[in-house]
């Protein structure tokens, strides 16, 4: 699937890149789940004609309430979440929320979540037979529910088991979201690419914690929460160079990118594109503004064309 | 009070509804603070924004630190504002503390009702102690009543400002009497329950800590009482942050 590229001024750097699975997407940048909404939320501040593609909010087989309040606190140079994968479920998706992304031309990336290996399967079926899903991201990464989600994430056998399920059911590029809340992230990826997953895109957030030293209590009522922002952008990076090198399919790099520099470093360590996430909150015009950046830096370094660019570090100092 | 000066392509805002404020380039304090409208004025191309704050912790405290001529990044206006009802005869406010900011710049469009006659505004404002009330003169021409409380009895009546509420509750007209609401938690969880034995209705602009305040974080959410196809939570920032008293969960 090929979708528009910006091809009218031969001027501009080549943007378009390869993610896996067939998908091609005009620009490395898009959203990370759970920080942009449907889309909707942010259509009044940023264009999202703009985009790369749009990974949409975790769904569920039935609507979730998500975790009591209080779900966030700041940290430094970060926060901490424990939203629960609140969502409507993947029917109420289909027939409220993905409509309003036919106007634009862009990819859709549906980000999947399930308690139990049948129904992430559940989910992927219903998806796979939906007009406007260009592709799944796979959640086996969430820390901040009791069952599901991380728990497939954590262990080898049960991240491939998932995914080849997952496999064995679409023809959707099905890219695979790992935690860094592991000793080596690499078995986790090698073991999601021998089971077929067409891309790998990571970090999760880190899980972590925060307390009121008045009350003597944990700032999240679910205790503990995931650590988004720029302070975890180092992790995120040296997790993303170990596993390019030992993964031949595509990597995507989240964690912390704020501006255009940082989803720089990541494409550099060889991300074949990147998610913001966190820094939306910050900025609603982020994404876009990071698209202007990377194009700014290309002209101004005779870059003509983005695959030239990934994957170039100099390792020797 | 921080006076900021905009470019006129900011929407009008409507009273109740809120801006992020945060400085720009800095990572830490990250997230933006949500602070409602106190008033807003369009002087040729720009916008002149006050906003009322009281430090209450770091994102605060650096806001404090902004000099004249500082530089920060706002955007909003966002959420819902408060409902104006021009059929009421009496607007009554309720402030807590620096909750006098939205309630101000509503007692500012229920002026000209009020300058015709139609409408009479009434303005109970509480606060720990006499140093802790702002806008007092501002809220003073705004209204044709105003009763001061104080915690510590330092100015006007001693004690809470729901208790000062709770002796006068009974004069007013269920019929004819609009209530709305700003202040520190327990000051409306106290509110809601004498409402609930002396229903007038109500509307209150709750505060809850913010990401985006565009309503995709879900990180500001509130249990709200169940409703059919509703959810049990909803976010302060785009449901809110003006609510109806009783939808509210307290818990």
């Amino acid at each position: 699937m090929i979708r528009k590229m910006n091809l009218n001024d031969p001027c501009k750097p080549k943007m378009a890149v390869n993610i896996g699975g067939g998908l091609i997407i005009k620009n490395p940048v898009m959203t990370a789940s759970g920080t942009f909404g449907y889309g909707e939320e942010y259509a009044p501040y940023c264009d999202i004609n703009r985009l790369g593609a749009v990974i949409v909010k975790g769904v569920s087989l039935e609507p979730r309430a998500g975790n009591p309040p209080p779900r966030i606190i700041e940290t430094p140079c970060g926060m901490l979440n424990a939203i629960g994968l609140e969502n409507p479920g993947v029917k109420i998706f289909i027939k409220e929320r993905l409509p309003f992304f036919k106007q634009f031309d862009i990819a859709v990336i549906v980000n999947v979540f399930g308690e139990t290996l049948d129904e992430y399967k559940q989910v992927v079926e219903i998806l796979s037979d939906t007009e406007g899903v260009h592709g799944l991201e796979i959640n086996i990464s969430c820390p901040n529910v009791k069952k599901g989600g991380i728990v497939f994430g954590t262990d080898p056998d049960m991240a491939y088991e998932v995914t080849k399920e997952i496999k064995g059911i679409t023809d959707l590029p099905v890219i695979v979201k790992l935690t860094p809340n592991v000793t080596d992230v690499c078995v986790i990826a090698e073991s999601v690419q021998e089971a077929g997953a067409d891309a790998i895109s990571l970090i999760n957030t880190l899980t972590g914690m925060s307390v009121d030293i008045e009350q003597r209590k944990p700032h999240l009522k679910n205790i503990t929460g995931g650590l988004s922002g720029p302070a975890i952008k180092p992790v995120a990076l040296r997790m993303v160079w170990q596993v390019v090198k030992r993964v031949n399919i595509p990597v995507i790099g989240v964690g912390g990118i704020t501006g255009a520099r940082d989803a720089l470093e990541f494409m550099i360590v060889g991300a074949r594109a990147v998610q913001i996430g966190t820094a939306n909150f910050i900025n609603p015009c982020a994404t876009v503004d990071i698209i202007d950046g990377i194009e700014d830096y290309f002209e101004k370094n005779n870059i003509t064309d983005v695959n030239e660019f990934i994957g170039t570090l100099h390792e020797e100092r | 009070m921080l006076t900021l000066k905009l470019p006129g392509s900011f929407q009008t805002p409507m009273p109740g509804q809120f801006i992020m404020v945060r400085e720009k380039e800095r990572l830490d304090p990250l997230l933006g603070r949500p602070f409602s409208i106190y008033s807003f004025e369009r002087i040729n191309d720009a916008v002149i924004v006050e906003i009322l704050y009281k430090i209450a912790g770091k994102g605060t405290s650096i806001l404090s630190m902004v000099g004249e001529g500082g530089l920060l990044e706002i955007f909003g206006p966002y959420g819902r504002a408060f409902d104006l009802f021009p059929y009421f005869k009496k607007i009554v406010l309720i402030c807590g503390g620096i909750g006098i900011a939205p309630l101000t710049f509503l007692a500012s469009h229920y002026k000209r009702l009020t300058d015709a006659g139609d409408v009479e505004l009434i303005c109970y404002l509480g606060g720990t102690g006499v140093e802790r009330l702002v806008g007092i003169e501002k809220i003073k021409e705004l209204c044709s009543g105003v009763f001061i409380s104080t915690d510590n009895g330092s100015m006007g009546y001693h004690g809470f400002v729901t208790e000062m509420f709770a002796h006068d509750i009974s004069s007013y007209d269920k019929e004819k009497t609009m209530i709305y609401a700003c202040g520190p938690r327990p000051m409306l969880m106290t509110l809601s329950e004498m409402l609930t034995m002396n229903p007038l209705p109500c509307q209150v602009s709750l505060e809850e800590r913010m990401a985006c305040g565009v309503g995709a974080c879900l990180g500001c959410t509130i249990e709200v009482k169940h409703r059919e196809g509703k959810g049990v939570y909803t976010r302060v920032c785009k449901e809110g942050p003006v609510f109806n008293i009783q939808d509210i969960a307290w818990g």
